[in-house]
Order: structure tokens, then sequence, then C-alpha cells
């Protein structure tokens, strides 16, 4: 009896390890490549890609080159030489075009998660700037009433900060009672707090009428909450001006919850790009071609309502 | 020579063996191919130049903190100047020029003013990396106003039968020749290796400490230059922190050579072992998809093993 029941188990025990191999050996392999695994957006990203990879039952190898760019490029070409069945990145195409050369010469298709357009990637997964600029442009505008002056703080130097800029111009420019009062490019150096706070506090000496200043548009958090710090130094945190920063990093999400001047900020759906990233990979090993170089993510308002989750 | 001493000659040869072959087994497809060893020569080729170039000065005992940040400095100084519109060679040699001057002066604050290198190198690193930060703005430079020339430098080669030897190669070769030459077969290197096995005996036998420690200074300087300028052209951008990583690589594997040696004095051809023995496993390791931090752990692990190995078998000796 007992020698049977063993023999039933190993025989099951053979079965389940046949099934895994076998699996396994049909199981797509697919790197995920970054330099930034440290980073807490990162590892949203890629946990995101890992559960819906885990579904799909592929065999994901995720690298961190720990900050360094140039191993990025090395490792894209082990995974080449592994002939993988596609690589995923996170880091800026222009520096990484050596490795996505090699990858394109072997035909193995490269997909950026938060990476960049590039010819050599089949499609980069991200936010849409412009959307998220359109969001908050427009929160300010509705919040005003369509009227009152407005402190822009932008940084052109950088292109997917740039855009915003360019959606909250072209939203307040449809007003004809918003006026732009300053566009100010910080000194982001150390960290974009400080400067802008310095530049707001000037601003606001400069303009020292209550309700001179009705809002304060931001392209990111950072100089939102320098200008939050200015207003509250100054002591007119009690005049109404409303301030909206983007990204909703922790330290806005913490203000925007205190329900005071910073009142909005725009979230990315890092989950969303890590699993639209891992569909696009899906849908390429499927045999599909993917024609859209771009695939946006929709963003999230976050507001005293929701700052909190 | 009893087993002892074997292993403790070559323990760290055997070791970079049995890695080699453990790998062959594990990716037999894959690893030992001339295309995987090419790619390998290749992605190290600007730790050879930096681990080269830092033997240099271990010889005399000395060590050099700073070669990392000069890495990304010469890198950032190039990009700048091609923002500028200058030819490619005249960038790249006031990069290497900058790279010079750098070791100089580490060489200055060691040689002539006799600081300990590790304070005066640790000193010139946060100097040379606020100096890449300054020029740069904090940015990274990429895009149209890198040459596109200077770029495919990195992804070129020369063609041998139907193989394509990557210049990277070529690069890093070449230096580790020259080093070789200079350490192994002047009159300069011998003094260099008897400054370093007796500083007063050879200071009082006549030679020149001093001038010597600033040229060392200098060539590791001049060559973690030209390791940062690799790693601009390879990534076709420049950022000014890109090179930090070299420094730490390169002292590594100029340790786990200079277990191959009789004296245990660190030898340029032993280096190379030494960096190999890292990209092999970085290489073979990720085409196991093992974790990268793990990575991390059987590097050290294997320093210190190698270490272990001509300390114990050293100690069993006296």
């Amino acid at each position: 009896m007992l020698k049977r029941i063993l023999r039933s188990m190993a025989f099951v025990a053979v079965a389940a390890a046949a099934t895994l191999t076998a699996s396994a050996a049909l199981a797509a392999k697919v790197a995920v490549i970054t330099p930034y695994l440290a980073q807490p957006g990162t590892q949203f990203y890629v946990e995101a890609f890992q559960g819906v990879a885990g579904d799909k039952g592929w065999d994901v190898n995720v690298i961190d080159t720990q900050g360094d760019v140039a191993a990025v490029i090395s490792r894209i070409e082990d995974m080449v030489t592994q002939n993988v069945d596609a690589i995923v990145i996170n880091v800026d195409p222009a520096q990484v075009q050596a490795g996505l050369q090699v990858a394109a010469d072997a035909g193995i298709p490269v997909f950026g998660m938060d990476a960049g357009a590039d010819p050599l990637l089949v499609t980069n997964v991200t936010s849409n700037g412009y959307q998220m600029a359109a969001e908050t442009s427009t929160y300010v505008a509705d919040r005003i009433g369509g009227t009152g002056n407005v402190v822009m703080f932008i940084f052109d130097a950088f292109p997917p900060v740039q855009v915003r800029g360019v959606i909250a111009r072209a939203v307040f420019g449809n007003y004809p009672d918003i006026t732009i009062l300053d566009q100010v490019t910080p000194d982001v150096s150390d960290g974009g707090i400080a400067d802008s706070r310095a530049k707001m506090e000037a601003i606001l000496a400069a303009n020292p009428e209550p309700g001179s200043i009705a809002a304060v548009w931001a392209a990111w958090d950072q100089p939102a909450l320098g200008a939050l710090q200015a207003i509250a130094d100054a002591g007119r945190s009690d005049e109404g001006i409303v301030i909206t920063g983007i990204d909703a990093n922790p330290q806005a999400r913490d203000e925007i919850a205190k329900g005071g001047n910073f009142e909005a900020s725009v979230a990315q759906d890092f989950h969303g790009i890590g699993a639209a990233t891992a569909d696009a990979v899906a849908r390429v090993l499927d045999g599909e071609t993917i024609k859209q170089r771009v695939i946006y993510v929709p963003t999230k308002l976050i507001t005293v309502a929701n700052a909190g989750e | 020579m009893t087993i002892l001493t074997l292993l403790r000659r070559f323990g760290t040869l055997i070791g970079f063996v049995v890695i080699v072959c453990y790998f062959w087994a594990q990716l037999p497809d894959t690893f030992m191919t001339a295309r995987n060893w090419l790619n390998i020569t290749q992605q190290l080729s600007m730790l050879i130049v930096v681990a080269a170039g830092m033997t240099i000065v271990m010889v005399m005992n000395d060590f050099d903190l700073s070669v990392g940040s000069m890495a990304s400095l010469s890198g950032i100084v190039a990009a700048m100047l091609f923002s500028f519109g200058y030819p490619i060679w005249l960038a790249v040699g006031i990069a290497l020029l900058v790279g010079l001057l750098g070791g100089l002066f580490n060489g200055v604050l060691v040689g002539l003013i006799g600081i300990l290198p590790f304070v005066a190198t640790l000193a010139t690193l946060t100097m040379f990396s606020g100096a890449a930060f300054v020029v740069s703005g904090g940015k990274t430079i990429s895009g149209r106003v890198i040459p596109e020339a200077f770029g495919n430098f990195a992804r070129q080669g020369i063609e041998i039968g139907p193989l394509t030897v990557p210049n990277l190669t070529i690069v890093a070769l070449a230096v580790v020749a020259l080093v070789w030459v200079l350490l192994e077969q002047t009159t300069f290197g011998r003094r260099l290796y008897a400054i370093g096995g007796n500083l007063e005996a050879a200071h009082l036998s006549g030679v020149p400490v001093r001038r010597f420690k600033l040229i060392a200074f200098s060539l590791t300087g001049l060559s973690a230059a030209l390791a940062g300028l690799l790693y601009a052209s390879r990534v076709a951008s420049a950022n000014p922190t890109q090179g930090s990583g070299l420094m730490l690589n390169a002292i590594a594997a100029v340790f786990l050579g200079m277990t191959m040696s009789g004296q245990g004095e660190p030898r340029v051809l032993a280096t190379v072992l030494g960096v190999l023995i890292l990209g092999v496993l970085d290489n073979g390791l990720t085409q196991m998809a093992v974790d990268s931090y793990v990575r991390q752990i059987l590097v050290g692990a294997i320093i210190l093993i190698a270490v272990s190995f001509s300390s114990i078998s050293k100690a069993k000796r006296s």
C-alpha cells in the first residue's frame, strides 16, 4: 500500500516537474533594464509589470544598473546574446542608442517604460504631460472664476516639463481676464523649493495688495511648495491664493490634504504605466504591430478629496 | 612549489577559470562565443582603462579615489565644448588635458605637500565632481550637441574576418599595452616598484620620489579622463555623475590582480584579469538572470576569498 502511494506520489512529482519544464521552455523571456530601480516611481512600474507578466507566465529578469547608464547598454547586449523575446527599458533612449541598435539588428523588440520616444523603440508608455498641465491649469482658471493675476513656475530647459508650460499658457491665454503676472524659471540645483520660495517672496513684495495675486501655477510640485512657504511666511495665507503643482509627490499630497492654499496636483499612474507596458509587450509577442509611438496612461487630479489615498 | 604556494600564486587565476567554466556549462549556447567575449571586452573597456591607470599609482602603494569623478568631469568638459561647436579632436584633447592636470594636482598634494593619498584624493574626488556639476549646470548633455561621429566611435570597430573588434576594446588594449611597457620594460617602471617596495630605500638610493609621484598621478588622471571619454562616447551623452561607479571597481580589480603576483605587488596584466573577473561575473550572472544585487555580494565575497588565500599562505610562510 505504502509503496503504491509512494509510487503515485513520485509519478505526480515527475509529471509536475515535466509540466514545469515544458512551461518554462515555452515561457517568453522578458528583460526589464533600468538604472533607477531605487526610485519609488520605478519600483511601482516594475511591480505592476511583474504582476501582469506573472499572469502571462513570462520569465521576467529585472536588472538594476544602479545609476550606470553605460551598464544599461552592456545589459541590453547581454540580453540580446541570451536572445530574449523582449526588452523593456526605463532610461532616456538617446543615451542607450548603441544598445538599442544591437537589439534592433537582432530583431528583438524594445519597449520604453516612461523612457522617451525613439524610432528604435516599439513604443513608449508614459503619462501625457500636456494632459497633466491641462488638468491643473483648468483647475486654476475655474477656481479663480476666469479672472485675476497668475504666477507661473516653469522649466523650459527640460522637455517633459516644457510641454506643461505650453498648455498652461494656452489655457490662461484663452481667458481674457486672466493675466500671467510672471513666468519664473527657478534654480533647481538645490531641489527647487528654496529658490522658488525666494522668487515668490520677491513677487509677493512687488504685489503687496491683497488679491493682486489670484493663483500660482507650478509645472511641478517643488515650486508650488516653495510658493506655499513664501505665502505663509508673508502672512498672506488667508488671501485665497490658489496653488497647484504636478506629480503629487508625498510632500505635496500632505499639503493638499491640509486644505490650505496648495489645492491640487496631478498624480501619474505608475502602476498603470507598468501594466500598460506589459500589455504592449504581450500584444507584440502575439504578433500584433503597434502603431502608436507613445501610449499614454491616464493621470489623476489630486485634491483635498483624495490626497490621503 | 608546494600546493599551498601554487594556490597562493594561481588561486585567483584558477578561480577565474572555474567561473568561466561554470558559465560555459550553464550557458552552453551563448557564453563561450566570440561575439559574447567581444561584448564583454567592450563593456569592460572603460574599467580596464581606469584600472590600468590605477595600477600605476598603486605600484607606489598610493591610490587615487578621484578617478571616477575625473571620468565624469572629462566627459562633461568634452560635451560642453561640443555644444560650443568645438571640433571633436580639440574637445577630446582639452578633456584629456583636464585629466592630466587634475592628476598632476593630485600628485602635487601627495608628492610635494605630503598629504595622505586617501585624504588628498578624497578631497579632489569631491572637487572634480563639483566641477562637473558646475560646468554642466547639473544637466545631462545629450542629443544633437554631441557630434554623431563621437557617438559612433563606440558603436563601430575594425573588421577582422567575420568579427568586428569594437573600437572601445582596441583602445583599452592599447592602454594596457602602454602601461605594461611603462611598468615592466622601463627604468621608470622599475623605480616605481622600488618606491612601492621601500620608499625610504628608494629615496636614499637616489630615486626622485617626488617627481615620480607627480608623473604617476598625472598618468592616472589622464587614463581616468580617457575612460570618461569612452563612457561619454558609449552613451553619446555626458552626465556629471556617470563615472562614479568606476573608482571602487578599479581598486577592486587591482586588488584582485595583486593576489596573483609573487610579492603581492600590482601588475597591469593581473589587473586586467581582475577586471575580467568582475566583468565576466556581470555578464554571466545577467545572462543567468541572477539578481543584480546578489552579484554585488558575490563580487565582495570573491575579493575576500582571493585576498584571504594569499594572506593565509603568507602567514604560514612567516
